[in-house]
């Protein structure tokens, strides 16, 4: 008598909670999720391709525009691969801020993540707690380079300038507020019964899973694997820094709440050794006038806030920029992992998901 | 006193109509400021400060001058207020957009059954029992009449307010299906699930104060509630208020339970085709039905126009000294002072936590609700068969 039908359902590109253009395609059998694919690719660029016809200097301004909410991390990544590819060695000092900058950024991009996660979920008021501290942030970064968000922040070999002055005071206030605020956010979701439900158990990706896919970042380490790639192959000065791998083995979208609140911890310690040991000295390495590629290819990778960002340079011996470039996007890779955790639960599910993907889609798409 | 005549109390009856309405819509459109000034509050920012352009004339000078100071303009704590109005007028004036697929009647017919349902409610509430203010002598053809402190404090009013509120269900799930649209269908759908199964324990938390006090009479319920109660009753009412509010705060989707627009996930839920002042009905409607569930609230668990809640006041009002008399007397001013102090609860909550999820929803609502809801209504059986 009653026909059952599966209703198809579109959740995007215009939608409150999927993070910019992502478009999610369901399957849905009352409210249960049968089937989730994600559709990418509304906010193409064609970044990789536009580098490779521009010099190795040019390119950086384009990695900010990828994933514009950890510009520096990115900038970060693509500095380091240049001078693999071109053979610099940058100043202890550089390195020093380099670290500092990058993990302000992680802070920052975590940030972002924890407001607009618990707004998914409906948690209004830390959305704006959150950017209440990363407002700082963002006057930091203005203060080192005139930019707040696409911030172009190094040079290939080092930096433009050294710390403006007043520059080590802003750290130190935000330093000293920053784990009050934290436990200000904790406050308002850790012990609080409703966010536990709506999180625990939700959108479980297993380790065996996760590696299956590629996925990084927090949400590997949420499933128990201590892989980072700041200690795994250390880059910048993080060989010099004293600091711990958070990670959970629930593997589920409260672990990675709890991943990533415990790695702003982190990166508070670790700016915190970034500015008491930094070293005295020149900020930029000796460069010739003009830029040539050394080696043939090259693949750097660092930790983004989002996982491990990878850039794959290709440059002709002597040629002026790079002849092939390619971005190992960890947005685009933990996306993958989507209708694993999604499928099978409810709507509210996908958008718990989605949230605790921390997805820019600047970067998946590029 | 003299008896008024047919004619005469139809014409008061319809001044107090007439001032239910305008309470209704003194009352909405300031909890609407009101949400947006304490949300602001509770999120570190000011709220609405300013119609859109409020940089004209002598305030916005004023305002220009102050911010340049550094300081937060005084002024621009209240200057949200005429963007009350400015929103009223956009709704109204805005092209209403009806989807090519859709049931037009229908779609025509769901707000305007949210809204009735909603405002009907009202008939059956009595701010004050007894007589509300009499007439002067002086006043043309009313001269020397009183007026009560409801429109018709029938004797089956608890059963008229619960009948007709209930009708608003339908509201929200004809817009939803009449839309022909798939997130306003889900949307209500879940709202029909949701409010059907929230209309049972809501009911049940109110029979406690129907068993108590023997009788479905509002003004009657609520004096016997405030000043009548033996201090057993308090435990009754105590948890039935809890229950109620809970309840209360999933008929009227407000977060934690706002499942029909939640709208992460959903985008705007039933209402997400609707435009113009047909989706302004649907906005008055829910805050309307905030004002309903907090003035029941309020009348049989917080000791409505008495002072003290949860039956206190009787139990005090032995002992309190002749020159307070006044607080031992029932005046309109304390049931609107708890009224709004539970609209700020709605803001409140609205303002800390998160949403549940739907089965969650379901299962908080049938597993430990409704369970809780009929032990509740055991003890206030058993104190009526033993104490009262």
């Amino acid at each position: 008598m009653f026909k059952n039908e599966e209703m198809e359902i579109n959740l995007g590109p215009q939608h409150p909670s999927t993070h910019g253009v992502l478009r999610v395609k369901l399957r849905l059998d009352g409210e249960t999720v049968t089937h989730c694919r994600p559709m990418i690719g509304y906010l193409h660029r064609g970044v990789e391709k536009i580098c490779e016809n521009q010099s190795f200097f040019q390119g950086q301004v384009w990695t900010d525009r990828m994933d514009y909410c950890s510009a520096v991390a990115n900038n970060l990544g693509w500095a380091e691969a240049n001078e693999k590819l071109l053979g610099i060695t940058v100043p202890r000092r550089a390195q020093y801020i380099r670290t500092l900058l990058n993990e302000f950024n992680r802070i920052a991009s975590h940030l972002i993540w924890l407001g607009t996660h618990a707004m998914d979920i409906g948690a209004l008021t830390v959305f704006l707690y959150a950017f209440r501290e990363r407002e700082d942030v963002l006057d930091i970064n203005e203060a080192f380079c005139g930019s707040r968000l696409t911030t172009t922040a190094f040079r290939i070999g080092g930096l433009r300038e050294d710390l403006p002055p007043g520059f080590e005071k802003m750290v130190r206030k935000f330093l000293a507020k920053f784990s009050d605020c934290l436990e200000e956010y904790e406050a308002l979701l850790t012990e609080n019964r409703i966010w536990k439900k709506r999180t625990i158990g939700v959108a479980r990706l297993s380790a065996e899973d996760a590696i299956a896919l590629g996925v990084t970042g927090p949400m590997l380490r949420a499933a128990g694997v201590a892989y980072d790639i700041r200690k795994a192959f250390p880059y910048a000065a993080y060989a010099e820094m004293d600091f711990e791998i958070p990670t959970r083995t629930e593997a589920d979208t409260y672990a990675r709440y709890q991943v990533r609140m415990a790695e702003m911890r982190q990166s508070a310690r670790i700016i915190q050794q970034c500015m008491d040991g930094m070293p005295e000295g020149p900020v930029m390495a000796k460069l010739p006038k003009i830029l040539r590629s050394e080696v043939n290819e090259v693949y750097h990778a660092t930790e983004s806030p989002k996982g491990e960002i990878g850039y794959y340079l290709v440059g002709e011996k002597g040629s002026l920029n790079p002849y092939r470039f390619h971005v190992r996007a960890p947005g685009f890779i933990n996306l993958q992992s989507l209708p694993k955790m999604a499928e099978g639960g409810l709507i509210a599910d996908v958008v718990a998901a989605i949230g605790s993907l921390d997805i820019v889609l600047g970067e998946i798409d590029r | 006193m003299p008896t008024p005549t047919l004619t005469q109390s139809i014409v008061i009856t319809f001044i107090q109509c007439l001032m239910v309405v305008i309470f209704v819509f003194v009352v909405v459109p300031l909890t609407v400021f009101a949400e947006r000034k304490v949300l602001g509050h509770l999120q570190q920012r000011l709220g609405s400060t300013r119609v859109a352009s409020g940089h004209v004339g002598f305030s916005g000078w004023m305002n220009r001058r102050m911010w340049k100071m550094g300081k937060v303009p005084v002024v621009s704590y209240w200057r949200g207020i005429p963007g009350l109005v400015g929103d009223v007028l956009k709704l109204i004036l805005k092209e209403d957009v009806i989807p090519a697929k859709a049931d037009k009647f229908v779609f025509f017919l769901a707000p305007s059954i949210s809204m009735v349902a909603a405002i009907v409610v009202f008939a059956a509430i009595s701010f004050v029992p007894g007589t509300f203010f009499t007439f002067p002598t002086w006043f043309p053809y009313l001269g020397g009449l009183p007026v009560s402190g409801g429109i018709s404090d029938i004797n089956v009013g608890l059963l008229w307010i619960l009948g007709v509120a209930t009708v608003g269900v339908y509201g929200i799930v004809l817009a939803g299906w009449s839309s022909n649209s798939k997130y306003p269908l889900l949307g209500g759908l879940r709202s029909a699930a949701q409010m059907v199964s929230y209309e049972v324990p809501l009911t049940l938390s109110l029979l406690a104060p129907v068993v108590l006090s023997a009788s479905l009479n509002f003004s009657e319920m609520a004096t016997r509630m405030a000043v009548g109660m033996p201090v057993w009753a308090l435990i009754p009412q105590v948890i039935g208020f809890l229950l109620y509010l809970t309840c209360g705060f999933a008929e009227t989707n407000r977060l934690p339970f706002d499942m029909p627009e939640a709208e992460n996930e959903l985008v705007a839920g039933f209402h997400t085709e609707y435009s113009g002042m047909k989706f302004g009905l649907f906005y008055l409607a829910e805050y309307i039905n905030m004002t309903v569930v907090s003035a029941l609230a309020s009348a049989f668990f917080l000791g409505g126009p008495w002072l003290l809640p949860f039956g206190l006041q009787g139990l005090l009002n032995p002992y309190l000294p002749g020159f307070l008399s006044w607080f031992a007397a029932p005046h309109a001013i304390f049931f609107v002072a708890k009224i709004v102090f539970l609209l700020f609860t709605y803001i409140w909550v609205r303002g800390t936590i998160p949403r549940y999820r739907y089965d969650q929803i379901m299962a908080v609502g049938w597993k430990y609700l409704i369970p809780l809801a009929l032990v509740n209504l055991l003890l206030a059986a058993a104190i009526r068969c033993f104490v009262v």
